[in-house]
């Protein structure tokens, strides 16, 4: 028979993505039998990460204070607020060092059919922080999919009337993009949204 | 049941739904076999090769294999044509896909109604604005309740009549237009023909219709209240 803190760990592991009854199994043996340092690490990292984690008040990220850093900073453009997903979407803008201006994340999108809407996104939150007198231009840098396309036109109404720019981040051929490689449906869309070249 | 392979075959995807660490449930209309329930392993991985294509609204071509519920994805092509929905077209789009989810009975081909399906999502591609055109929407309905066998009955009344443009109705749903003596929540005799040749240039037509359809799809979908209604609703309320 299994000891019930056992079954207590095999089952509290079942909460991570992709987490089976077998392999919650496979890892709580591993972390009970042959790595029990490892395991009073996860442990407190996990309690420490709980207690000292919050989502930012201006931008809805994860951060230890109240404000993040970035939203803290003088060195940011007030005026340009990014709209995007997730944190890791977050961290690729950064990473082309093309932006200045603050964020905000939503954390998720909107999706109809899986009844995730407005409110449950808490979107008046983003209203709430765009208004804040200072933003003039909101970039939508939600995905090109269906949901991240609803999320944009969602915020796109709910942000115009209020005399608020709103941009959306363009697509098209990837920058060293060989057309020859690319695929149909980018390729269609690009065709669609073509400019006019000036000299 | 036996086991079936199926090659390039027209299809739309309806809804997909994460399953496992990197695959995805499908479920997808497609031409001849109806509503089908595909399992794509390994979608969600970063290099998939159906990763990005397996999008609502968008023309593909799907092979499978296996029996039982969940068949198993085994190719995907774009088919392309179908310019991305946008604006009010999208949220139009989703709410199409949620009342075949809904309304729509597991392998039970729907040709026609494919190819309906199919002309609805051209016509909300066209718009560059993603306006919606509410005849277009009524005409989509009324062909997906024919082809469920809920046919409306809208030139004769539950007497046998010939219905009159100038008397008032309630629609109900076994005995078809019942004749009123007043208006109060009636629709009109106009709006119940102008339905029936799918002529919505009346103003007043335009929102009956929307109303009777709205109550029809309700009674259909057995109190499940639509998420995509809800959603719409926000949205309008801007
Ligand atoms: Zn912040």
């Amino acid at each position: 028979m299994t000891p019930s803190s056992l079954e207590a760990l095999i089952e509290a592991l079942r909460c991570l993505p992709g987490v089976g009854p077998k392999s919650a199994q496979r890892m709580a043996y591993h972390l009970l039998q042959r790595d029990r340092k490892g395991a009073q690490r996860l442990g407190d990292a996990l309690l420490h990460a709980l207690q000292s984690i919050r989502h930012c008040q201006r931008c809805n990220t994860f951060t230890e204070s109240d404000i993040c850093e970035r939203c803290a900073s003088p060195k940011r453009d007030q005026k340009q607020l990014c709209v995007v997903e997730t944190p890791v979407d977050m961290n690729m803008m950064e990473q082309t060092h093309a932006y200045q201006g603050l964020y905000y994340v939503l954390m998720g999108r909107i999706s109809p059919l899986d009844g995730i809407g407005p409110r449950e996104l808490g979107l008046d939150r983003l209203l709430a922080r765009a208004l804040d007198g200072v933003v003039e231009e909101v970039i939508l840098a939600t995905n090109y999919t269906n949901e991240g396309e609803a999320t944009g036109h969602y915020i796109t109404a709910m942000l115009k009337p209020h005399g608020i720019n709103v941009t959306r981040i363009a697509r098209g051929v990837p920058v060293g993009g060989e057309l020859e490689y690319v695929d149909s449906g980018t390729l269609a869309q690009a065709l669609r949204e073509r400019r006019l070249c000036s000299p | 049941m036996q086991r079936q392979k199926v090659d390039a075959q027209p299809a739309y995807v309806l809804h997909t739904y994460p399953f496992r660490e990197t695959s995805l449930i499908v479920e997808a209309f497609s031409r001849d076999f109806g509503r089908i329930a595909l399992l794509a392993r390994g979608a969600r991985r970063p290099r998939s090769a159906v990763r990005g294509l397996l999008m609502a609204f968008q023309p593909l071509e799907l092979s499978w294999a296996g029996k039982g519920e969940v068949l198993t994805l085994m190719k995907a092509e774009w088919q392309g044509g179908q310019p991305l929905l946008v604006g009010q077209a999208l949220f139009c789009g989703y709410y199409l896909n949620e009342l075949l989810i809904h309304l729509l009975p597991r392998e039970d081909p729907h040709e026609r109604l494919f190819e309906r399906y199919s002309q609805m999502l051209g016509s909300l591609g066209n718009d560059p604005a993603g306006k919606v055109s509410e005849p277009e929407l009524r005409r989509f309905e009324k062909a997906l309740l024919q082809e469920l066998g809920y046919g409306l009955t809208l030139n004769v009344d539950s007497a046998g009549t010939p219905v009159e443009v100038d008397a008032f109705y309630a629609y109900e749903i076994e005995q078809g237009p019942v004749r009123q003596e007043q208006g109060g929540q009636a629709v009109r005799g106009q709006t119940l023909l102008d339905l029936a040749a799918e002529n919505f240039s009346d103003p007043r037509t335009r929102v009956e219709a929307k109303q009777l359809m709205r109550s029809l799809m309700a009674y259909y979908l057995g109190g499940a209240e639509l998420a995509t209604r809800k959603i719409f609703k926000e949205l309008q309320e801007l």
